[in-house]
């Protein structure tokens, strides 16, 4: 694979995403007009955090000694149809051993909503988290359950953010989904050439993770050629399941010097829920290819969980089990949680975990703010 | 003493009692299977003064509780978050559209809702959740439990019987009734 020094491929691609942003912006730009009317309406919430771990070079627990990151949500609502919504991530890494801070987008779309016999239909335009991620519920796609996340959702979040426009249609318990999008289509590098992770790295847009000699981005877009989603479930009053495919539809080809890689997934989730307790499980299924000088390379993924949470007056224990595996490298991974809630806007964590012969543990402060 | 206390008391209420009548509704469905979670209210044929009373529309494990919430117009609502994640509750219907900002725990203010109309709730970061607010005219509701039936006590009077239902799409046709003191009045609402 080609090496990631020459930018040009990427300028190309990164034209193509900010052109679907471009077009975001310009939707939004009706309902901008009227911000000085409406300014109350803006409002503001996020958390900072200071994380200190058992640090691990290797394998699906590794992550820096000390880190600490800083989260911003902006909600924009004109009129309870419309919402503007920006992501906003800063956080310190260490790269080849020098630490370093990052600043960007996480998610920037727009809502609209509309009641169309008596149900709901959402549209949704912008870079966004494919909903339906059963473990990441909470604003800005934060886990209640866990500090770090399952390695399904930790994929997801480092490595797949459609850029493009969702549709959700919801009637009584039923809810159906699709989304067209954009970039993405180096998605399938990283579980493949570095390996599942169980962590909270989320990608910002234009961010390049290095893997192997390449890079992998949600804002690649190589190829020209769209990604779809579909996605279907139910929800009870406790029982909740749901099922998802998407495709990048990337073409696997070398562009410049940066690979595309071919994705296909497919993903169930389940959700009980009774008094305190929540049980979850959720796995998905799929392959990633690319070609190289004429010769499809196609690795079988595989990620899943399941995880028990009990949830008390002033905090919560969750234990998780995860599986993932690539080709014929089966992983497993234990995962045990403690995050206390006292009133207030701290909330101290711990967690330890055991994958493969490491063990992990990381204490966590997290202070958590709104306003508006 | 208390003998006497009790007894000015049962004298006082006994007109009022004894006005009394008593509207039992059954909301069924084709099949004759009862229809749950059924608002049926009583108009009567004087408007009845607003409310002040509040409500409550609670939400636990990502689901709003109750999943149909009777009120009578004037009513104040309020929103607790009873769960460890924040919930962004919003409503477009054109009984009261509003939204209450990303929170945990109970906002400040409750909403009031002083239009008749159904409300329909949802959260803006969990899809799955979804309620409803029934707004009355009238302080005579009552929501039906799993065998769709619903009894309503009244003073006596002329009233025009409705009934409301999460799947409706055409309201069933009001039934007009003059409810006599002590009188049990039957009606029964067959819906699609």
């Amino acid at each position: 694979m080609g090496s990631s020094g020459d930018g040009l491929p990427f300028v190309r691609c990164f034209a193509r995403v900010r052109s679907v942003l471009k077009a975001t912006a310009v939707a939004a730009l009706p309902l901008l007009l009227a911000l000085p009317a409406a300014a109350q309406q803006l409002e503001w919430s996020g958390f900072a955090l200071l994380r200190a771990t058992s640090g691990v070079d290797s394998g699906p627990l590794q992550s820096d000694s000390v880190s600490s990151q800083v989260q911003l949500g902006l909600d924009w609502t004109p009129s309870p149809r419309y919402t503007a919504h920006l992501h906003l991530l800063g956080r310190t890494e260490t790269d080849e051993g020098t630490r370093r801070g990052r600043a960007g987008v996480v998610e920037a779309y727009v809502d609209a909503n509309f009641r169309p016999f008596n149900d709901r239909l959402r549209l949704r335009a912008g870079a966004m988290f494919l909903p339906g991620s059963r473990e990441n519920v909470d604003a800005l796609w934060e886990s209640p359950y866990a500090i770090s996340s399952s390695a399904l959702n930790s994929w997801f979040g480092e490595e797949f953010r459609p850029i493009g426009i969702d549709a959700t249609w919801f009637h009584r318990g039923f809810v159906a989904g699709a989304t067209l999008f954009r970039g993405n289509d180096t998605l399938g590098a990283l579980p493949v050439l570095r390996g599942w992770t169980l962590d909270d790295h989320w990608i910002l847009l234009g961010e390049r993770i290095p893997v192997d000699e390449d890079f992998t981005s949600v804002s690649a877009e190589l190829d020209g050629r769209f990604g779809w989603s579909a996605r279907g479930g139910w929800n009870g009053s406790m029982v909740s399941v749901s099922a998802m495919h998407f495709e990048n539809r990337n073409d696997g080809l070398p562009h410049g010097s940066l690979y595309g890689w071919g994705t296909r997934w497919d993903n169930l989730g389940f959700e009980l829920t009774r008094g305190d307790w929540t049980f979850i499980a959720e796995g998905g299924w799929g392959p990633t290819f690319l070609d190289v000088f004429g010769t499809r390379y196609t690795s079988r993924l595989d990620a899943a969980y399941a995880l028990a949470s009990r949830r008390f007056k002033r905090g919560r224990i969750t234990v998780r089990a995860d599986r993932f595996r690539v080709e014929a490298l089966r992983q497993n991974a234990w995962t045990v949680a403690w995050l206390w809630t006292p009133p207030g806007h701290l909330r101290p964590g711990i967690e330890l975990a055991s994958a493969e012969g490491h063990r992990r543990a990381i204490i966590e402060l997290r202070y958590s703010f709104s306003g508006h | 003493m208390r003998h006497r206390l009790l007894t000015l008391i049962l004298f006082l209420a006994l007109p009022a009692i004894a006005n009394a009548a008593t509207i039992v509704a059954t909301v069924r469905d084709s099949r004759g299977i009862g229809v749950p979670d059924a608002v049926v209210y009583a108009v009567p044929e004087r408007t009845a003064s607003p409310s002040r009373k509040t409500a409550i529309m609670d939400q636990r494990n990502r689901m709003f509780v109750p999943h149909v919430l009777p009120i009578q117009t004037g009513t104040s609502v309020r929103f607790p978050n009873s769960d460890d994640i924040r919930h962004q509750v919003y409503s477009f219907s054109p009984a009261k559209p509003f939204q209450l900002p990303l929170y945990k725990g109970t906002p400040a203010n409750p909403v009031v809702f002083d239009q008749a109309g159904v409300v329909t709730l949802g959260c803006n970061i969990h899809d799955r959740m979804s309620a409803y607010i029934v707004i009355v005219d009238t302080p005579h509701f009552e929501k039906s439990g799993a065998d769709g039936r619903v009894t309503l006590n009244v003073p006596s009077g002329k009233y025009t019987v409705r009934v409301w239902y999460p799947s409706m799409r055409s309201e069933p046709a009001p039934i007009p009734m003059t409810a006599g003191a002590s009188d049990r009045n039957e009606v029964v609402f067959t819906v699609r």
